[in-house]
């Protein structure tokens, strides 16, 4: 009885080292969704919802960002683009910090949202273009900047003369 | 009684001894194993090699030591198989041929192999415990490729190839020819390019960009939460361009590299994990590969993240 006893337990032990070497799960591989690059907060548009223009980092502030367009802003981007987008376009721009790729070393990803922007275009009774701009910022996201923009508007000038990537 | 269990002893004795003989005579069943000259050894740094060489040289080299319990029939079957089929995917003697950027490539992926518990082999790891990579060890091979891996500036004649394949790609108007299948059959997934962003990668190790891209199927399984499994009819893409690097710490998309795709079917691709793989390369969208087994380099390094339904990404929350 003893014996068997004694032979259960080393039984057990041997069992578990051999097992532990297939079951100890990696938690960097654990299914997760990315919740820290989330935007929840303020912000009313998806930043993410439309087709994607381009994307770009900054290494500077070690950011990556993401422009997608509205379908009339995604059709113009993607014929040529240059500045003049038509009105009815609605573009995006998020912003998130850079986190290393738990999953690949070589890899960075978007972390915690720095910011969104939306611009819109719209025209006025004489077919003069019209822009808005908004920004949000924080955690969680809330509208700091919203205004009526002109052409010469930096921020804006910028956002909209990036050339869209290419996908053939 | 007494007669019947001496005669029952008795075979137990005879299936005893026929056992001995058998395991004995398979011993002398023994595949080559053979240990060519070490041609082109990897090129790195010693205290990189000396990690490699006490943890992968025995498979994944020409200098492979077996230690006597691994020279016993059976074990030694399933040794010189594993043995031979490293090789096959990484031979580090033989890495040193191949040019830099291969070499480096390489040792991301086998940096990565140790980083997610897949390399050395588990099997191999309980028999040989001193094979185990530590995390000390993990950060000299880290450290030797976060501060080898060059970050060039973009060529004049780079950025101009890129801005020539852009307005190319203009010229000949969204969705141009159809092209052909991949060698394993797969359909290009023409409407890609209007599928939403889940997330995006910054990619130092080879100097590039990418977004990955899912379907709606797949957008509505990442709404859900229900991304292990992803059910069937999803499909991630991920689309790579260059890096172009503007010198004052900008970095836009350059050249269009390739897209790659991952298909759901868990009965049609059941032999690929349920993923059917495929990517086609350049804007004049080449199926790479030559023959259908060309999505085992996919699925081999995707292996890692088996227990994640073989998906790197994970996808951003809050999509639609
Ligand atoms: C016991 C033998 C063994 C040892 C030790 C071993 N490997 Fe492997 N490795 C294999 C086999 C077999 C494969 C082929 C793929 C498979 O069967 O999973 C492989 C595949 C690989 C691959 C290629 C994956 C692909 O793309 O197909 C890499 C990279 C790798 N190993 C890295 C390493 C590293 C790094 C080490 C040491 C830290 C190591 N291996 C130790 C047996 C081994
Ligand atoms: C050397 C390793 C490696 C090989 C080989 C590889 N992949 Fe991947 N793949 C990755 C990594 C790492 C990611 C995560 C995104 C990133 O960092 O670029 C990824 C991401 C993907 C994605 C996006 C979904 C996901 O899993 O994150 C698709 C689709 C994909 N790969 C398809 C393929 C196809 C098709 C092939 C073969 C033709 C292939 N891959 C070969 C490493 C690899």
């Amino acid at each position: 009885m003893r014996l068997r006893n004694r032979f259960a337990t080393v039984f057990t032990a041997v069992a578990a080292v051999l097992l532990s070497g297939c079951t100890a799960p990696n938690p960097l591989i654990a299914t997760h969704l990315n919740e820290t690059a989330a935007f929840g907060g303020g912000v009313k548009l998806n930043p993410l919802q439309g087709k994607v223009i381009t994307s770009w980092v900054d290494r500077r502030t070690a950011a990556m960002s993401t422009l997608t367009g509205n379908e009339t802003a995604v059709r113009y981007a993607r014929a040529g683009g240059g500045p003049a987008y038509p009105a009815g376009s609605t573009l995006s721009l998020a912003t998130w910090g850079q986190v290393e790729d738990g999953r690949w070393f070589g890899a960075r990803i978007p972390g915690a949202p720095r910011s969104v922007e939306i611009v819109t275009v719209s025209q006025d009774a004489n077919g003069q273009r019209l822009y808005s701009y908004q920004k949000y910022e924080g955690a969680p996201l809330k509208r700091v900047v919203s205004r009526e923009a002109g052409p010469a508007d930096e921020r804006l000038q910028f956002l909209i003369s990036q050339r869209a990537s290419v996908l053939p | 009684m007494a007669n019947s269990s001496s005669a029952y002893r008795r075979i137990l004795l005879r299936i005893g001894i026929a056992g001995v003989v058998v395991f004995a005579g398979l011993q002398f069943v023994r595949p080559e194993l053979k240990n060519p000259e070490v041609t082109n050894e990897l090129q790195a740094p010693p205290e990189v090699k000396d990690i490699l060489r006490s943890a992968c040289y025995d498979c994944h080299s020409n200098e492979t030591k077996l230690a006597w319990f691994d020279q016993v029939v059976p074990a030694y079957w399933l040794v010189v198989r594993d043995v031979k089929t490293a090789r096959q995917h990484l031979n580090f003697s033989e890495l040193g041929a191949q040019p830099a950027a291969k070499q480096r490539a390489m040792l991301y992926e086998a940096i990565n192999q140790v980083q997610l518990g897949a390399m050395p082999l588990a099997a191999y790891r309980r028999m040989h415990p001193e094979a185990h990579v530590s995390e000390s060890e993990l950060a000299v091979l880290r450290h030797y490729l976060e501060t080898s891996t060059p970050q060039p500036e973009v060529s004049a004649a780079e950025v101009s190839a890129a801005e020539k394949q852009f307005s190319d790609w203009v010229a000949a108007g969204p969705a141009s020819a159809k092209p052909p299948a991949a060698p394993n059959g797969i359909e290009f997934p023409a409407d890609y390019r209007n599928w939403t962003p889940i997330s995006s990668t910054d990619r130092f190790d080879n100097q590039s960009l990418r977004v990955i891209l899912g379907n709606d199927t797949a957008l509505k399984a990442i709404a859900e939460n229900h991304i292990n499994p992803w059910p069937d009819g999803s499909i991630l893409a991920k689309v790579a361009w260059t890096q172009q690097k503007d010198g004052q710490g900008m970095v836009r998309t350059g050249a269009f590299q390739h897209v790659e795709f991952m298909i759901r079917d868990s009965r049609k691709y059941a032999s690929t994990k349920g993923w059917g793989w495929a990517r086609w390369r350049g804007t004049g969208l080449k199926p790479y590969g030559d023959r259908p087994s060309f999505s085992d380099e996919c699925v081999g390094c995707h292996e890692p993240v088996q227990g994640n339904d073989y998906v790197y990404t994970a996808p951003i929350r809050g999509q639609r």
